[in-house]
């Protein structure tokens, strides 16, 4: 009788919290059966499944309340200031389900576009020679660092300092003051201002 | 008097190649570009020089139409059959049109419509002649 009732409970009851809970009822029931020997198959069925159902539902209401923790005894928190705040609350980062631009922006205003074309009037002669400045045209969404960059990265020279003005024909002129280890004629030659 | 411009850049032989082998391409024709507008202004070459700068404008256009289809291309192929494609590779057609019902939603009825269809079909009648 004992190892058969076993075997039903055991697959009957897949759940883990079950398991202890089983074999309890199991051997809690073996005992009574060994009490109750001449008795029917049926009224021992009976008490086992309403026992295995009492089991089950004390085990479930105790999961449940660690979930959802206890209602009635819950802490309150003691509030010192008359002021609520709004608490900090979790933030999560975006994890977009798809990129919304398939390819991202190129950049339009890289240092091919920001110089132009290095002037090559008279006072730009001037400024070669006695400053050791370059003068460009330049984009006029260039700014003084972007200028530093692209004309480093084109002529592989340092700037010292640049200085920007926007001419009346609505172009910007940079006059580009390169560092005392370069050259503006040399530079200016490789170039092919002259 | 005899046409020094280059030899003509084209889409043809362009897509052929790898991005790489474009991009290096871009950035050289970038640079014969920018050389080719500091003797526009320092006066040098003539009308042969001048000449070749819209050769290389649009040569440069070329280059990136090709690099920018051929990864379009490509992106199409990654997300075919996906549900949540780019907002730029799904199709256009016009803002209306894009929030109407689909034709299955459309097509749901009620399952009392249902019922009455099967049970009630439009019948047809014919005199036996």
């Amino acid at each position: 009788m004992g190892p058969k009732k076993e075997t039903k409970e055991a697959s009957a009851s897949a759940k883990k919290k079950d398991a202890p809970a089983a074999t309890t009822t199991a051997t809690a029931s073996a005992k009574k059966t060994t009490k109750t020997a001449g008795n029917t198959t049926t009224a021992t069925k009976v008490v086992t499944k309403e026992r295995k159902e009492k089991v089950k539902s004390t085990a479930l209401k105790a999961k449940q309340r660690v979930v959802r923790g206890n209602q009635l005894t819950r802490k309150r928190k003691i509030h010192t200031k008359p002021t609520f705040r709004r608490p900090f609350t979790l933030r999560l980062q975006r994890q977009p389900k798809y990129p919304r631009r398939s390819v991202p922006k190129r950049n339009r205003l890289d240092h091919f576009a920001i110089i132009k074309y290095p002037l090559t009037t008279e006072s730009a002669m001037k400024k070669i020679e006695d400053n050791n400045t370059l003068v460009f045209i330049v984009n006029i969404r260039a700014n003084k660092p972007l200028i530093k960059q692209a004309v480093k990265k084109m002529y592989d020279v340092d700037a010292e300092k640049v200085n920007t003005l926007i001419r009346p024909d609505g172009e910007k002129k940079a006059y580009v003051r390169l560092k005392a280890d370069h050259d503006a004629l040399d530079v200016a030659n490789r170039i092919g201002i002259i | 008097t005899f046409n020094l411009t280059m030899t003509r850049v084209k889409c043809s032989k362009l897509r052929g190649k790898k991005p790489d082998e474009l991009q290096k391409q871009l950035e050289e024709l970038r640079q014969e570009l920018n050389t080719l507008r500091v003797g526009k202004v320092t006066g040098s070459g003539g009308a042969q020089k001048l000449g070749k700068i819209r050769n290389v404008r649009k040569s440069i256009a070329r280059v990136l139409i090709v690099t920018h289809q051929t990864t379009k291309e490509n992106l199409r192929a990654l997300y075919h059959g996906k549900k949540y494609k780019p907002k730029d590779l799904r199709k256009r057609k016009t803002r209306a049109i894009r929030r109407l019902m689909t034709p299955k939603e459309n097509s749901v009825q009620l399952k009392k419509l249902q019922r009455r269809q099967w049970a009630f079909p439009q019948r047809t009648f014919a005199v036996k002649a």
